[in-house]
């Protein structure tokens, strides 16, 4: 019995080491006194002080967060309204029709929401860089604030909503003092699912933002084929610990709006799910 | 009959959203289907196709990229499947199951980069191998590191819907079935695992789809020894403006992944549990 | 006389003189001063019990009594911290479930969603590797046992509460278990499908031989199926005897108010024979008590009877009354203030003033703090006294 325990215990231990080897790899190297993430030549910051030098990394990570940002809030505006009309529809046909459509883009493969996008932006004679990639951005949000959103409505007491209704409310009023302080979980839920989409987005962002424009994914894939530099070891601590934060603040928000620590798990699972 | 402020209501909502559906879902994959059917003058053709499917190459890319898929996929659940089922024991599970989430959080292509470092010829790995006077190998730009990589980044999505599964078991049932004389792996083999199956699916689609269309770890990871149909993709739209035959490869790509959804579709229970 | 006529006189004399059986066979589970404690909370506290083998047991008590703790226990669901558990004399605290001969009907059912009704109650019997048409031959005797011959092919989520209540039934039977654990398998049954399956339950109880253990918070449905009842608080026995002994003689303020309905006021043994409440004296059937002994009394409302001012032994004032079906609940309230539940075969007016009637028998004396086996002395000695005037 204490055997069979142990091994699983090994096995719970192998795997996390294997997860978050290659992440403490990156975070140890950024320390690095010497130039490559071979050989430990010593405890260094200077690759810190590179990187807070090099005023184009920071021009692209100050891109990168000002794209997810925008494209995260105006996603969920959309896709909370999407939310909306899609559980208002009486019909469970057009329903259907609606969530399927609305997860396309949720199962597509990013390389052909990239190409496909990069197809529409051409017909359309839309020039490609900043608004090409915020654009893409809120677009594949969407379907995610909608996803987070839609069970909260679905929750929702309809006694709730008839009293108000009895009570005089006009659709505003409906809209702002009972639904919308329901949902407001899930559109946070949604909020920051989409935050973090847009920040990890690679592949759709590298079709469609041309030659003037760059995010962080894109800036560091074309800097890793040119070779390392540990510039970008001393970014992705950095990243990491801001990862780290919002991992902390999501889980203690969601933790507290489902006021049930297993929803907010939950939650989160649904959204890493649609991946 | 819907009232008439109802029908307004309905209107502001639909405006923002339907625009989006008709410009970001509908018109992309209308387009991308119509461009692999036109001639560049704009006339129906079957040509792009018929370049496709009579290419030994592209077949074969077809099918490598499938069979490494397969793999990547097979690999990720014979990992992800007992280390669901462990993290469900545990006993702050939900805790442990973030640390799962976090590594998804950071930055995909950093830690691609992380495998750059790790896998060099004179890197970290090599210099572990050599403690035990191994010759260093070019463990990078390999098929093995490809595999390797890929499912390091695909595991988490495959623990994660496993996990779910699992944890929405009622464990009465476990403990029902050690009642009726089963030991713990007669259990797990004829209770747990078959009542899982939903999340193994799940996973399966999390994974196999995304795994048929990397492009950036074949290149940076597999040094482009492994084509796959992402990679052929990218290829066609980005290096060679061939954007016709992109999209038939597109158009290939995704009946590929509507047939995979079908097969791993969760026939029984689909309305008692959507996501979550 | 021959051998045979010989040995059941011996039987029928040893029935008769009431020697007690239990002493020579070994009870088929058997727990010794078991507790069980999670970090510093103790769940159950230095229980023993002693089940014999078929008869039909049932745990009573309300939620947090420890009445499901202890069906665990027997089950090997759970492990005790302290004490042991025997099965047939054997101690089995470290056997794991699988290998225990009993088998469980849970509380939700707790049936397989992804087999269909012949295959849940199959699993046992492919588990133990029975030839195929042996399970098969099984099944069916035991779907016929349960009245769903017909249903062997539905899925589990096509099946009513009572259907699924079924199945679980026999798919734990199908294991030939020697004891049978039930975790309060009738509570999300409607009312009259739950009085069916009481019936029904006993029935198979007598029909197999083997022993139950039945768990339920349901003191009426106790009161119907059981041999003999363990009545659980606080994670100890409060008091185990037969339904009648428990209904009728309650040894303390918790067993009199959770078993049926009671009322219960505070008074004086001023000497044997003699009790006294509400400010006057009655005679009782109770005796060996210290002279002015604290006592609390127990009067159940279906043995009051209404009657007039006169003929009552105590005068009330009538101030509710709700109609029942066979009899009218009646809420009265006596000069001293005390709350009186009668149930009258009669109608009464709200307000009036009757008199409030009952047998010197029907008075029921607790003692504060008596031990259970202190009871059963007491209990004892009556019934001695009252073969005494018979003789």
């Amino acid at each position: 019995m204490l055997g069979k325990i142990k091994w699983a215990n090994i096995y719970l231990w192998f795997v996390f080491i294997l997860l978050y080897l290659p992440i403490f790899f990156l975070i140890i190297y950024s320390f690095n006194a010497g130039d490559v993430m071979q050989g430990w030549s010593g405890f260094s910051w200077k690759h810190y002080g590179e990187l807070f030098a090099d005023t184009r990394i920071i021009e692209i990570v100050v891109n990168t967060f000002l794209i997810a940002i925008l494209s995260s809030l105006l996603a969920s505006v959309i896709g909370t309204a999407g939310a909306l009309y899609i559980y208002n529809l009486k019909q469970p046909l057009a329903k259907n029709v609606l969530l399927s459509l609305n997860n396309v883009l949720l199962v597509s493969p990013d390389v052909i929401i990239g190409a496909s996008f990069l197809i529409l932006f051409t017909v359309l004679g839309f020039s490609l860089g900043f608004t090409s990639v915020l654009l893409s951005h809120i677009a594949f949000s969407i379907p995610i604030v909608v996803l987070m959103v839609l069970p909260r409505l679905q929750e929702m007491n309809q006694s709730l909503v008839a009293s108000a209704k009895d009570l005089g409310a006009n659709n505003w009023q409906m809209l702002s003092r009972v639904v919308l302080p329901v949902i407001s979980p899930g559109i946070l839920a949604g909020f920051f699912m989409a935050f973090t989409y847009s920040l990890d987005d690679f592949a759709v962002t590298f079709f469609v933002t041309g030659n003037g424009f760059s995010t962080l994914s894109v800036e560091v894939y074309s800097r890793a084929r040119q070779g390392v530099s540990l510039e970008i070891n001393a970014l992705s601590a950095m990243m990491f610990i801001v990862s780290l934060l919002m991992v902390i603040a999501y889980y203690i928000i969601s933790t507290r709006a489902a006021k049930n620590k297993k929803r907010g798990a939950q939650m989160m699972l649904a959204a890493t799910e649609g991946l | 009959m819907m009232s008439k402020r109802k029908q307004q209501r309905q209107l502001f909502y639909l405006v923002p959203y339907g625009a989006w559906l008709l410009l970001f879902v509908i018109a992309p994959l209308v387009l991308l289907l119509f461009q692999s059917l036109t001639t560049q003058d704009g006339h129906f053709t079957l040509a792009n196709y018929a370049i496709y499917f009579g290419s030994g190459t592209y077949l074969l890319m077809t099918f490598n990229s499938v069979w490494y898929a397969f793999l990547i996929t097979l690999i990720t659940l014979v990992i992800s499947y007992p280390m669901a089922y462990l993290l469900n024991q545990l006993k702050r599970k939900q805790f442990w199951l973030l640390l799962i989430i976090l590594p998804t959080w950071i930055n995909l292509l950093l830690k691609t980069y992380a495998f750059i470092g790790l896998l060099s010829k004179s890197g970290t790995v090599n210099n572990f191998l050599g403690l035990w006077g191994i010759v260093p190998q070019q463990l990078l730009f390999s098929n093995w590191s490809f595999l390797l990589v890929a499912a390091y980044i695909e595991i988490p999505f495959m623990i994660l819907p496993i996990f779910n599964s699992l944890a929405e078991i009622d464990p009465r049932l476990a403990q029902a079935s050690r009642d009726l004389g089963a030991n713990k792996w007669q259990t797990l083999w004829r209770v747990t695992m078959p009542l899982s199956m939903s999340g193994v699916k799940a996973g399966i689609q999390a994974v196999f789809i995304p795994s048929l269309s990397l492009f950036m770890i074949t290149r940076l990871i597999g040094g482009n020894r492994v084509i796959t149909l992402g990679t052929a993709i990218e290829e066609h739209f980005l290096v060679t403006q061939n954007w016709r035959l992109g999209s038939t490869i597109g158009v290939i790509l995704i009946v590929a992944m509507v047939i995979t959804m079908i097969l791993t579709r969760d026939r029984g229970r689909q309305s008692s549990r959507k996501r979550g | 006389m021959n051998l045979r006529a010989f040995l059941d006189t011996i039987v029928l004399l040893t029935k008769s003189e009431g020697w007690e059986l239990t002493n020579t066979s070994t009870p088929i589970i058997e727990f010794k001063n078991v507790g069980l404690s999670y970090d510093d909370n103790e769940v159950l506290k230095n229980i023993d019990l002693a089940l014999e083998a078929g008869k039909f047991y049932t745990l009573l008590g309300p939620s947090g009594s420890g009445k499901t703790t202890i069906l665990n226990l027997i089950s090997g669901q759970l492990t005790p911290t302290r004490g042991d558990i025997l099965f047939e004399g054997d101690v089995i605290n470290d056997v794991p479930v699988e290998k225990r001969h009993m088998n469980t009907v849970f509380q939700d059912y707790g049936l397989f969603p992804n087999m269909n009704v012949f295959d849940n109650v199959a699993f046992g019997p492919s588990i133990k590797g029975m030839s195929k048409a042996d399970i098969k031959n099984k099944v069916t005797e035991m779907l016929e046992l349960v009245k769903l011959t017909a249903y062997a092919d539905r899925e589990i989520n096509e099946l009513s509460g009572g259907q699924k209540q079924r199945v679980a039934i026999a798919r734990a039977l199908a294991n030939d278990p020697e004891v049978l654990l039930l975790d309060e398998p009738l509570s999300a049954l409607d009312y009259k499908l739950r009085k069916e399956m009481q019936y029904e339950l006993r029935e198979i109880q007598q029909r197999l031989g083997i022993t139950f253990v039945f768990v339920t918070h349901d003191q009426e449905e106790a009161l119907a199926m059981s041999d003999w009842i363990y009545v659980m608080n606080d994670g100890v026995v409060q008091q185990n005897g037969s339904p009648e002994d428990i209904y009728d003689e309650p040894i303390n303020h918790f067993v009199a108010d959770f078993i049926g309905e009671s009322n219960i006021l505070d008074g004086v043994m001023k000497a044997d024979y003699l009790v006294h409440f509400t400010g006057k004296d009655f005679e009782n059937v109770d005796a060996g008590m210290r002279p002015n002994e604290q006592v609390e009394v127990v009067l159940r409302p279906e043995d009051l009877d209404l009657t007039s001012v006169e003929n009552g032994k105590l005068v009330v004032t009538i101030d509710d009354q709700s109609f029942r079906g066979d009899y009218y609940e009646i809420t009265a309230i006596d000069d001293d203030g005390n709350e009186w539940q009668v149930q009258a075969t009669n109608k009464s007016t709200i307000g009036e003033r009757v008199g409030l009637t009952f047998d010197p028998e029907d008075i029921h004396i607790m003692r504060f703090n008596e031990s259970e086996d202190d009871f059963d002395a007491r209990l004892e000695s009556y019934e001695d006294d009252s073969d005494d005037v018979k003789a």
